[in-house]
């Protein structure tokens, strides 16, 4: 048997030669800070060092690393921090983690090959970008990264005093912060799931016998719903435990199913011609998944159409006939587009996962979710079981962006599997699963006509948009045309288009981006033809006071004041700058609680909710310990396990507005006991009053709930659904009640300015600035707020410019299902950034803050195609902008 | 209800660094027995004959051509095809070799549940289906193009090479002439590549590399160009351009070879050459857009050669 060192120890590997280096590491040695993610050599999460040199351990076979020395993460600053993980922590180059260490191993060798060439002079961001070419992160961590190994390698981090604005980030540089993946009990089984290989089927029979026959098989169970049909590629059909992975696919092959196969339909175009077949037939149709946050209102059903929803209309007859009339007239003003977006698929780095555990009648589920209570509430109801016996677990979850937030069937047949086996078993998705059936932001086409009048203002704007939900309803994207520059007619249709599609799930600000993609490309075209400053007609039309605030710092920024609104270039680079604004709601949870201990002089924290790279762990204890006069260091943090009083789901950018004013109020009940309790008073002049008196403290316990807000003092501040009218109050009811969401008043903001090259010779778009002006109130954690928002952004980069996923039309396969072809942007790809924050607006909510997780991603993908549009003359009226669409569009405009 | 696709007695594999294959294996798209070559020995390294020719090991990796300074000197358009290709960490790892006998990257072919020509099955699904990534040179049956970046340079260089079996051979006899939509290559049963030979460079030759992708790195090329020039007195004396990404196999641009040859170094020669790089094209409904690319590759790299 041959061996390798590891981190300076001896280690076997296995003679198999099918071992890959990255199982021994993992499965092994349980170095469980190397992580799988693409399993194809493209985003660098199993980085490690061999002989020094980053490889990826997820395609080297083991045997190949015989007789050389391996480092892993766990190997890296073992005594001290080596400086770039000091710098990572420093410059917040993280959010949830998961890529985090193979960019530090990558990093760490980059950074020391360099300061042994070139002692502490700084790298460049080309260098730098070059260096970390095999890295992806999901959450678009990019930023701080450059920063983080710019300053690393210029010996800024070659001492001990540095701080961390993000209270995990050492185990997370370090690889020790355990995610759901890396739990392992003791006889914990792995789980795999049989998928439907048919876009639409009956199950005629399904034989599990050869499966249980399989040794090593532990258990196996039916997935199949009570009709027996399959609608998409890749819908659950039955679930095998067993020893091992291997194991497990080998019993899952021998399953026998005979099929009716029924014709199935693909995609928007085809779904919607009059003889598609049916997908959901009228009794089935509770079946369809739901790709909003909230509940769905109700919709008539045509065939595979769904529709029209149009709540948020306004004189929607009158928009019509104006439109009519100014189309008749041919009036030059008159906006009127067809746009197309891409389906976005989140590609979260750590696949959707949950390790189930049955302890006699206790059920203990580690699940990668963005939601630890509103899982255990819904586990609780579908295993008729008490609260108190099931614990949901998410201690760190490798992003989610909106599509953990439910309960998903990786979960519940883990739970099946566990209690079938009497053993813990893990599912874990591969990259495939995860790129091909935990949902997407669902592609859309929306038609827009916008007419301002005679007089400048805005007369009538009217959206339709089709969205290719698939095996799923409940698209939003037009009606939320209605909450942005009033009119004095709208009319919003929104219509679902249902195919044999895996099913789309809620995204980052669930029908933004697509209807601002539309829309403020629309408002882009109407500045141009009144020959009016962009920005000029949005302050004009646009009442909105927070985003008044962010128009006059966007239009004093020098790259929109130098910037050539005139005619466009000609030569083979070309040079833009393009405008956009986004909005999103502000919404917070009711009944949210926050428990503030004091136990042996520290304080403790806690709250059911969970950190998913959006930093609430951090907003938590800045805000607590702001309020003390202590570091957040002082203060322990405990979230991620259902057992702790009711917290936030992550999503909906709740988390700050529902845990900030909770906070605020436990922490004046928990002063008036300290206080109460104190022996003595603080000696007079302290620099740190409370942690004298925390430190003499009794063990004291106290809780707050969320209040309701408070009533804005500004004259006109609402919820932006009052302006609605009743379907406006009738939606936000729903909200509150049938999803635990309220809709508060005053309008959470962004509005971005992004300057673009264009090589039109390889239809290559480089994005060379993003200035992104927020409103979300007052900031609780400045540096990771930052993280956020150039994070949102380059999502939305990645959906203007990269992202698509690909089916085959005939077949429903899903086709970008590996990380090479489902394309995110890389470090290299990322712009130099201004974030700005202006911090007014919600005085109203405790604290001030609210959520910044969305509203920095819906202007993104309009900005750019207006920066596009002034740079080439183009308007792209469909993303991704691709070269090969890029390339189609000069070569229409020439023969034009 | 197809279960898994059934392939005729999987045939045996050789495995260097792993970087194509282990990905297969664990798929499931790769079955058969392992033949593990990456402990031969001698078969890396790069050695130079006295008249100037490199021999270059088939298991040397892409990095070590990447920073070989001799090797940048003699053969510059090799040594940028290595530095660009794939991202660092697979540069260390992956072998010439390798890289030229990998498998296609068609995102039908890696899919493990869906049949192909590549996978004993009767028709390319692509060609009818979604083949965005396809080729624009439609030579074969099967529309993917070769994903060997370094066949496309070694084109370009008359490179020769020798085999466990045979010698002597030119990189269009090691990878056909596309007409076989099974096949990657045409290298027989039990052959391995063993070793390259570049042939003395040019005196006052020049050679540049560029690929066109959507993002900045680590991307399969949309189309790429690797082009040889000898420029004396303001014309072109030497021309030699291959291109990848575009074919089942990798093309060398004759028509744009023929308009450049003793031909003035002029914009307007240039571009009536980059016009002349689509010349035999017949893309798919989806791939037309990589003939401008390819126009737009060799105008870049000529223009930059003759600056």
């Amino acid at each position: 048997m041959s061996s390798m060192t590891i981190n300076g120890r001896i280690a076997p590997l296995p003679d198999h030669p099918e071992a890959l280096l990255i199982d021994v590491i993992r499965d092994d040695l349980d170095l469980t800070g190397t992580k799988l993610v693409c399993g194809a050599g493209v985003c660098g999460a199993c980085t490690v060092l061999v002989d020094g040199a980053p490889v990826v351990s997820c395609l080297m076979p083991a045997r190949a690393a015989a007789g050389k020395s391996v480092t892993t993460i766990e190997g890296v600053g073992t005594t001290d921090l080596h400086p770039v993980q000091k710098a990572f922590m420093a410059h917040d180059a993280l959010q949830c983690g998961f890529c985090t260490p193979g960019f530090v191993v990558e990093a760490v060798a980059f950074h020391d090959r360099w300061r042994a060439t070139k002692g502490t002079a700084v790298p460049s961001r080309e260098e730098i970008g070059a260096a970390l070419s095999g890295h992806l992160c999901r959450c678009g961590a990019y930023d701080g990264i450059f920063r983080a190994v710019a300053a690393a390698c210029s010996g800024q981090f070659d001492g001990d005093h540095f701080a961390s604005p993000r209270v995990e980030a050492r185990a997370k540089v370090t690889g020790s912060a355990k995610y759901t993946v890396d739990i392992r009990h003791d006889g914990q089984l792995e789980g795999v799931i049989l998928r439907s290989q048919l876009a639409h089927a009956r199950t005629v029979e399904l034989d599990l016998a050869p499966a249980r026959a399989v040794p090593g098989v532990a258990a196996v169970i039916s997935l199949l719903g009570d009709d027996r049909m399959v609608r998409f590629v890749g819908q659950p059909i039955a679930a095998v435990a067993a020893k091992d992975r291997r194991i497990a696919l080998a019993a899952i092959a021998a399953i026998r199913i005979s099929s009716e196969r029924l014709p199935s339909v693909i995609g928007l175009d085809a779904a919607r011609r009059p003889d598609a077949p049916v997908v959901f037939e009228k009794a089935n149709r509770k079946k369809a998944g739901n790709v909003s946050e909230g509940p769905g209102g109700p919709a008539s059903w045509n065939g595979n159409i769904r529709g029209p929803s149009s709540p948020f209309s306004q004189k929607a007859k009158k928009a019509r006939g104006w439109i009519a009339d100014a189309r008749a007239a041919q009036n030059p003003l008159l906006v009127e587009e067809t746009f197309r977006t891409a389906t976005q698929q989140h590609a979260c780095l750590e696949p959707h996962a949950t390790v189930a555990r049955f302890d006699g009648d206790r059920l203990t589920v580690h699940v990668s979710t963005q939601a630890v209570f509103h899982v255990m509430e819904l586990l609780a109801k579908r295993y008729k079981l008490a609260h108190d016996k099931i614990r949901v677990i998410a201690e760190h979850v490798g992003g989610g962006f909106g599509s953990k937030g439910a309960l998903g069937i990786e979960t519940t047949a883990a739970i099946d599997l566990a209690r079938e086996a009497k053993a813990p078993v893990r599912i874990a998705y591969d990259r495939h699963e995860e790129l091909s059936v935990t949902g997407y932001r669902p592609a859309a086409e929306l038609k827009i006509a916008l007419l301002p009048s005679a007089q400048g203002d805005l007369k009538a704007l009217s959206l339709t948009a089709h969205a290719d939900t698939g095996a799923a309803t409940n698209s939003t994207l037009a009606a939320l045309a209605r909450l942005i520059y009033p009119a004095e007619a709208k009319d919003l249709v929104d219509f679902d288009v249902i195919s044999n599609l895996p099913p789309g799930a809620p995204f980052r600000g669930p029908g933004g981006p697509p209807m601002a993609f539309a829309l403020e490309q629309a408002i882009d075209e109407a500045a141009l033809r009144m020959k009016i400053d962009p920005i000029a007609l949005r302050k004009r039309w646009d009442p909105d006071r927070n985003r008044q605030r962010l128009y006059d710092w966007a239009s004093s920024l020098d790259v929109w004041r130098n910037a050539a609104r005139t005619a466009p270039q000609t030569g083979r680079y070309r040079r833009g700058v393009g405008v956009a604004s986004g909005y999103w709601l502000y919404l917070w949870q009711p009944g949210v609680k926050i428990e503030l201990a004091v136990k042996g002089g520290r304080i403790i924290a806690s709250t059911a909710t969970q950190d998913i790279g959006q930093g609430s762990r951090t907003v938590i204890a800045n805000t607590v310990a702001r309020e003390f006069g202590l570091e957040p260091d002082d203060i322990e943090v405990r979230i991620g396990d259902s057992g702790l009083p009711e917290g936030p789901g992550a999503g909906g950018s709740r988390s700050t507005a529902s845990v900030v004013p909770p906070i605020l109020l436990a922490v004046q009940k928990l002063k008036t006991a300290i206080e109460q309790q104190a022996q003595r008073a603080p000696v007079v002049g302290s620099n740190a009053p409370w942690r004298e008196l925390i430190a003499a403290a009794p063990d004291l316990v106290v809780a707050a709930e969320r209040p309701e807000d408070g009533k804005p003092t500004e004259p006109g501040l609402r919820s932006p659904l009052r302006d609605v009218g009743f379907m406006g109050i009738v939606f936000g009811w729903m909200m509150r009640q049938f999803a635990n969401i309220a809709v508060g008043a005053g309008v959470p903001s962004s509005v971005q300015v992004i300057e673009v090259e264009v090589d039109t010779w390889l239809g290559h778009v480089r994005v060379l600035s993003v200035h992104t002006g927020i409103a979300v109130g007052k900031i609780a954690a400045p540096a990771l707020a930052r993280s956020q928002a150039t994070g949102s952004v380059i999502q939305g980069l990645g959906y203007a410019l990269y992202e698509a996923r690909e089916t085959d039309p005939r077949t429903g396969d899903v086709l970008s299902a590996g990380m090479e072809d489902y394309r995110i942007p890389g470090i290299a790809d990322t712009p130099e950034f201004e974030v700005h924050f202006d911090e007014g607006g919600f005085d109203h909510v405790l604290g001030g803050s609210v959520g910044i997780g969305e509203v920095a991603t819906v202007p993104t993908s309009p900005a750019l195609a207006n920066a596009i549009r002034n740079a080439t003359g183009i308007r792209f009226t469909e993303i991704p902008i691709r070269p090969d669409r890029l390339i189609a569009a000069l070569k229409a405009r020439i023969a034009a | 209800m197809t279960s898994a696709i059934s392939i005729p007695a999987p045939p045996a594999e050789f495995r260097a660094a792993g970087t194509d294959l282990s990905e297969r294996r664990r798929s499931g798209l790769s079955q058969g027995p392992l033949i593990d070559i990456a402990a031969t020995p001698n078969a890396a390294g790069i050695e130079w004959d006295a008249n100037g020719t490199a021999r270059i090991g088939a298991l040397t990796t892409i990095e070590t051509m990447a920073i070989d300074l001799r090797l940048a000197a003699a053969y510059p358009g090799v040594a940028a095809s290595a530095q660009e290709l794939a991202t660092p960490q697979i540069r260390h790892l992956a072998t010439l070799g390798g890289n030229i006998a990998q498998r296609s990257r068609c995102w039908y072919f890696r899919n493990p549940h869906i049949d192909c020509l590549k996978k004993g099955g009767s028709d390319c699904p692509s060609r009818d289906g979604n083949h965005l990534y396809g080729v624009a040179f439609d030579l074969g049956p099967c529309v993917a193009p070769h994903p060997s970046t370094m066949a496309a340079a070694l084109l370009a260089y008359d490179a020769e090479i020798t085999t466990n079996q045979r010698s002597g051979l030119m990189i269009d006899e090691v990878l056909g002439d596309g007409s076989d939509g099974a096949a990657d290559h045409a290298l027989a049963p039990g052959e391995m590549i063993e070793r390259i030979a570049l042939p003395p460079p040019l005196r006052g030759e020049r050679a540049l590399y560029k690929r066109a992708i959507s993002r900045s790195y680590a991307e399969w090329p949309l189309a790429e160009v690797c082009a040889r020039a000898v420029i004396t007195d303001g014309a072109f004396r030497f021309v030699r351009i291959t291109a990848g990404g575009v074919a089942p196999v990798p093309l060398r641009l004759s028509a744009s070879e023929t308009i450049l040859q003793d031909a003035p170094a002029s914009a307007a020669i240039i571009a009536e050459a980059a016009r002349q790089a689509s010349k035999g094209a017949n893309p798919l409904p989806m791939t037309a857009y990589k003939l401008d690319l390819l126009s737009g590759l060799v105008r870049d790299l000529l223009e930059r050669l003759a600056a």
